[in-house]
């Protein structure tokens, strides 16, 4: 790659971020020496990053709807939707993985105690109250 | 109790290689970031197929995180030390108490709960490292070698990245420089070492996986992808393999750059002609894997077009593979001739 073909396609970095989040290639000047080039990002990472998510976006509207149908608890829906499995969560609450398969179904979710219901909403990084809606 | 280390901080391609080269350089020892990753034999190449991340094969361009500072430093003859806790208020305690006496520390820390990351970059990736060189009543202050500027986090926060949890959690995992009592500086039998290791790491695994013919066997398993996973669950793999390429700072294709940085830099300080060509063959393989990126991005807008299928993307690296063991072959019989 040459020092002019460094890609400079923004995508997700804000630019009012005080860090300044930057990619950094080693790219070949005239001379054929290697130079340092800051750079904010590239498309086709980019678009692979925006699939990744846009795939998990449309799998949390299906589960969001079999929440509304009844099937599963919120709890279900904003795991989905924040890239959490019930063996990860479980490692951050302390919860049992039986636990929280438990809880993603509606009849025991609507029995949970507060305790373990906000253990729950710290590891999503969510409020209680978020976590008991679907909106 | 306030306190801030007269700490260089500088931004870096690699996360580990930054921090490294910011923890070298704070004790004097000034060496460039193509250095470390030659030093630290820092490129490699796996697809595991039952190491999953998301549900999904790791396709992984570095070593195992940690690798690379426990190679350059043994290298170069420094002393150090690791923690791990099971506790993370001892994890903090034991952060404040080395802070204190002065010691950079560097962190592992998982980025899904890394408050300064865009929201699209927050997935449960648990080897990303980061340098603690200050604190100012209950923030850290902070040098994350893939940010252009110093930046704080809060206490709370950084005890939650350092219990990060997923695939390979840190657990509090913290290194730092212990005594340079028995530095040796750089010399020319350190560069033929880790050269040898790399071509070694590259070359001679005796599994599939591994090194530049672990690339021709990610193509191999790509071509059946399709079958295995359907349409969807074969772009999503790709995603994710291209994501491990081009991510900020975990390699892929800017590693083989880096790697011809160093492979450059070593040529002219021990005045050995071959290693610039190799260095120029390197770079052209990360345009490569760059051609390869850019025709898989295509599989993930809808639009019809010059899609190109998985298997002409898994033809694209069998040559890779092919270009990468033809080259560090040769790398390998320079230093074993000389």
């Amino acid at each position: 790659m040459k020092v002019n073909e460094v890609p400079q396609d923004n995508a997700f970095l804000q630019s009012d971020n005080q860090i300044g989040l930057r990619d950094r290639y080693y790219a070949l000047d005239e001379d054929g020496k290697f130079q340092e080039v800051p750079s904010v990002g590239w498309k086709p990472k980019n678009a692979a990053i925006q699939f990744a998510w846009n795939n998990r976006a449309e799998e949390a509207e299906k589960v969001r709807q079999q929440v509304i149908t009844g099937k599963y608890s919120p709890l279900a829906y904003h795991m989905e939707r924040l890239l959490m499995t019930s063996s990860i969560l479980s490692q951050y609450t302390g919860l049992s993985r039986y636990k929280i398969t438990k809880y993603c179904k509606p009849r025991h979710f609507i029995k949970m105690k507060p305790e373990d219901l906000s253990r729950l909403a710290a590891a999503l990084n969510i409020s209680v109250e978020e976590l008991t809606t679907i909106d | 109790m306030n306190m801030q280390l007269d700490f260089e901080h500088r931004h870096a391609a690699h996360c580990e290689n930054g921090v490294v080269r910011n923890l070298l350089n704070f004790y004097g020892i000034q060496l460039s970031e193509p250095m470390i990753l030659g030093l630290g034999s820092g490129i490699f190449f796996s697809h595991m197929p039952f190491y999953k991340l998301h549900g999904m094969p790791l396709t992984s361009f570095r070593p195992f995180p940690g690798t690379i500072f426990n190679r350059v430093t043994k290298t170069l003859g420094i002393d150090i030390q690791w923690h791990k806790f099971k506790d993370p208020d001892k994890a903090m305690q034991k952060l404040d108490e080395i802070l204190f006496k002065g010691i950079p520390v560097g962190l592992r820390v998982g980025v899904y709960n890394l408050s300064y990351f865009p929201q699209e970059y927050r997935f449960h990736f648990n080897a990303h490292n980061l340098c603690v060189i200050g604190k100012e009543e209950d923030e850290y202050i902070i040098s994350d070698p893939i940010g252009m500027n110093k930046h704080r986090i809060s206490s709370a926060d950084l005890k939650k990245v350092r219990y990060a949890w997923g695939t390979s959690p840190p657990k509090g995992r913290m290194y730092y420089i212990k005594s340079l009592k028995d530095y040796r500086p750089l010399d020319e039998k350190m560069i033929d070492k880790a050269t040898l290791k790399t071509c070694s790491d590259m070359l001679h695994i005796p599994f599939p996986m591994f090194g530049a013919q672990g690339v021709a066997y990610l193509g191999r398993r790509m071509r059946k992808w399709e079958d295995m996973y359907g349409k969807r669950g074969a772009a999503l793999n790709l995603a994710q393999v291209i994501r491990m390429l081009e991510e900020i700072g975990t390699g892929g294709a800017g590693f083989r750059f880096m790697y011809a940085a160093f492979l450059q830099e070593a040529s002219e300080m021990l005045n050995r002609p071959l290693w610039n060509q190799l260095s120029m063959e390197l770079s052209e393989t990360g345009d490569m894997w760059r051609d390869f990126s850019y025709h898989g991005a295509r599989f993930f807008k809808n639009r019809e077009g010059k899609i190109q299928s998985y298997d002409d993307l898994a033809t694209k690296l069998q040559i890779i593979s092919d270009r990468e063991t033809d080259i560090f072959t040769r790398l390998e019989k320079s230093i074993k001739r000389g």
